[in-house]
């Protein structure tokens, strides 16, 4: 079983382990993301249908509008918000979304995570350490 | 970060809860922006619409006003979800104003001024030349940027009311010399003749620019505050854009040089009057030759605005069927009054609608009225009025919608 260690920069602080969940494209969480559910209902995004509650959330960016960060609140509310989440940068929006929402999350990792880590494989994320170490599920 | 001793003892719990988490908050963010240090902000601006922020939203705002936080800078509202005279009259419904009314007593409790306006600066809120603040409301932002010369990023609610808390904000972004110099260029050629055709040309800098700092030249030296007012909204609708300059006009661009300082230009963008006539054609999205809405005020009117519209408007009656809404801060409606406009745009059978706005309104509000085709020279408005209330817009000059609400038609 492969693992690899990634090293970046803490966005907010927490450790948490879980499932990842990568999407390439940004994510838009003010009209991209049921808040009830969790699931994905952007038309035609690579995860429309999808359910992100729970997952450690790998995606490039955040993208729209400033309203973002409540919506992340507002799902961490309803257990519905990601439990981790990774970032290529984090854009203001996302950040204080994770932050205010206790979300542990990092950004600007050694190695390009969207594109090293894959849907399913197993990581633990540790903000506080700025680490993720990713254990390959085959 | 290297935070100064008042700011440890926030961080550590001193000066109560709401002042410690707010502090954590804004220092988690710094720590994410690589921010060497907190800043002392002058004032705050706050999203004030329910429908805006969402429930758990709300919930943050009421919380932070539980543990007891309160507004240590000047701090004021952006407009709210409702018209607090006027609600039921436009047929706003008591759960929505009773929902409203909480939120807003929640800002009560923390000090918070009640502007309700998203122009406060036409009110008294005037941030100078260098100040730091920490203001929400996306077309308020590069107005104070831009024209004002004061300093802030693009806030959300969390962001603005923290600082409103603490009186500080993470150095980073537009609050730093080396963010704010300019990227590219706009060489604006076209006869600008109408305060709508500044917004259109914020529509065209915003696609152009993003989230970059354009540069304008070729700008008169009359441009008004209501035509930058107009035009900033549109660029930070069309884009998300911060700050921008005119060169001989606003306070950081006395000359080209000074506007792009150490940076050059990465491109230049013409705009001449072939880009005025198809940026403006592209705006109306409507089909229907009737109009049965026409907005003003989007941001919210100054007084030479409503003197403008009363103007248009005076001896003359709107047809049946057929609302005209002027929106502006209570404190410039009391203003209007005492000038005589209120009475002549009442008697077109118009209204000022004070310190609201339909994009704060509850979703759909204006679809359920039956409103399906709205009339207005805010590029902003056109964006926004239809996935938020659901009606088509055109877009056109003062004139050519005081003229489609009294003819009921658009020309």
């Amino acid at each position: 079983m492969a693992e690899i260690i990634l090293k970046g920069h803490k966005v907010a602080k927490g450790k948490v382990e879980g499932e990842a969940l990568v999407s390439h494209e940004p994510i838009s969480f003010l009209s991209g993301v049921n808040t009830e559910t969790g699931v994905v209902i952007e038309k035609n995004h690579e995860l429309e249908g999808v359910n992100i509650a729970g997952k450690i959330l790998v995606f490039p960016v955040g993208k729209g509008s400033t309203c973002g960060s409540f919506i992340i609140y507002e799902m961490a509310r309803f257990k519905t918000a990601p439990g981790g989440m990774i970032n290529l940068r984090a854009d203001p929006i996302i950040a204080m979304g994770a932050i205010i929402s206790n979300i542990p999350m990092v950004d600007r990792l050694d190695g390009d995570p969207v594109d090293l880590i894959k849907t399913g494989d197993h990581v633990e994320l540790d903000a506080d350490k700025g680490t993720v170490k990713v254990r390959s599920r085959h | 970060m290297q935070l100064t001793k008042e700011e440890n003892e926030m961080l550590d719990g001193k000066y109560g809860d709401a002042v410690q988490k707010s502090m954590e908050i804004l220092v988690a963010m710094g720590e994410c922006y690589d921010a060497e240090k907190m800043i002392t902000v002058a004032s705050a601006h706050l999203l004030h619409g329910r429908s805006n922020t969402g429930k758990a939203g709300a919930l943050f705002d009421k919380e932070m006003a539980d543990k007891g936080g309160k507004c240590v800078i000047f701090t004021d509202t952006n407009p709210s979800g409702i018209e607090p005279w006027a609600w039921r009259d436009i047929g706003i419904s008591e759960e929505a104003a009773r929902e409203q009314m909480d939120y807003t007593n929640d800002f009560v409790r923390m000090g918070v001024f009640l502007a309700n306006t998203c122009t406060p600066y036409l009110i008294g809120n005037v941030p100078r030349v260098g100040e730091h603040v920490a203001w929400s409301e996306s077309s308020a932002v590069p107005f104070v940027n831009s024209v004002l010369g004061a300093r802030t990023n693009r806030e959300g609610e969390p962001g603005s009311l923290t600082a409103a808390i603490t009186g500080r904000t993470p150095a980073f972004g537009y609050h730093l010399d080396q963010n704010r110099y300019g990227d590219l260029r706009i060489s604006v050629t076209a006869k600008l003749k109408e305060p709508h055709d500044y917004a259109t040309l914020g529509h065209f800098a915003g696609k152009v620019a993003e989230d970059r700092v354009p540069v304008f030249t070729g700008i008169p030296p009359s441009v008004s505050w209501d035509d930058l007012k107009l035009m900033g909204a549109a660029a930070a609708t069309s884009g998300s854009v911060t700050l921008y300059h005119v060169v001989g006009i606003t306070p950081e661009a006395p000359t080209e040089e000074a506007a792009f300082g150490p940076k050059k230009p990465s491109e230049t963008f013409e705009f001449g009057e072939k880009e005025l006539r198809e940026t403006e054609e592209s705006l109306s999205k409507a089909t229907a030759r009737e109009v049965d809405m026409v907005i003003f005020g989007c941001p919210h009117a100054s007084i030479g605005e409503i003197r403008d519209i009363a103007r248009l408007l005076s001896g003359k009656k709107l047809k049946s069927g057929v609302e005209l809404w002027i929106l502006t801060p209570r404190m410039i409606s009391l203003y209007a009054e005492k000038m005589g406009y209120l009475n002549i745009i009442e008697a077109a059978g118009a209204r000022i609608l004070c310190d609201s706005c339909p994009i704060c309104m509850s979703q759909g509000f204006l679809k359920g009225r039956g409103h399906k085709t709205v009339a207005t020279n805010s590029a902003k408005m056109t964006y926004y009025i239809y996935p938020h209330q659901g009606l088509l817009p055109y877009y056109g000059s003062m004139e050519r919608c005081v003229e489609a609400a009294i003819s009921g038609i658009w020309r």
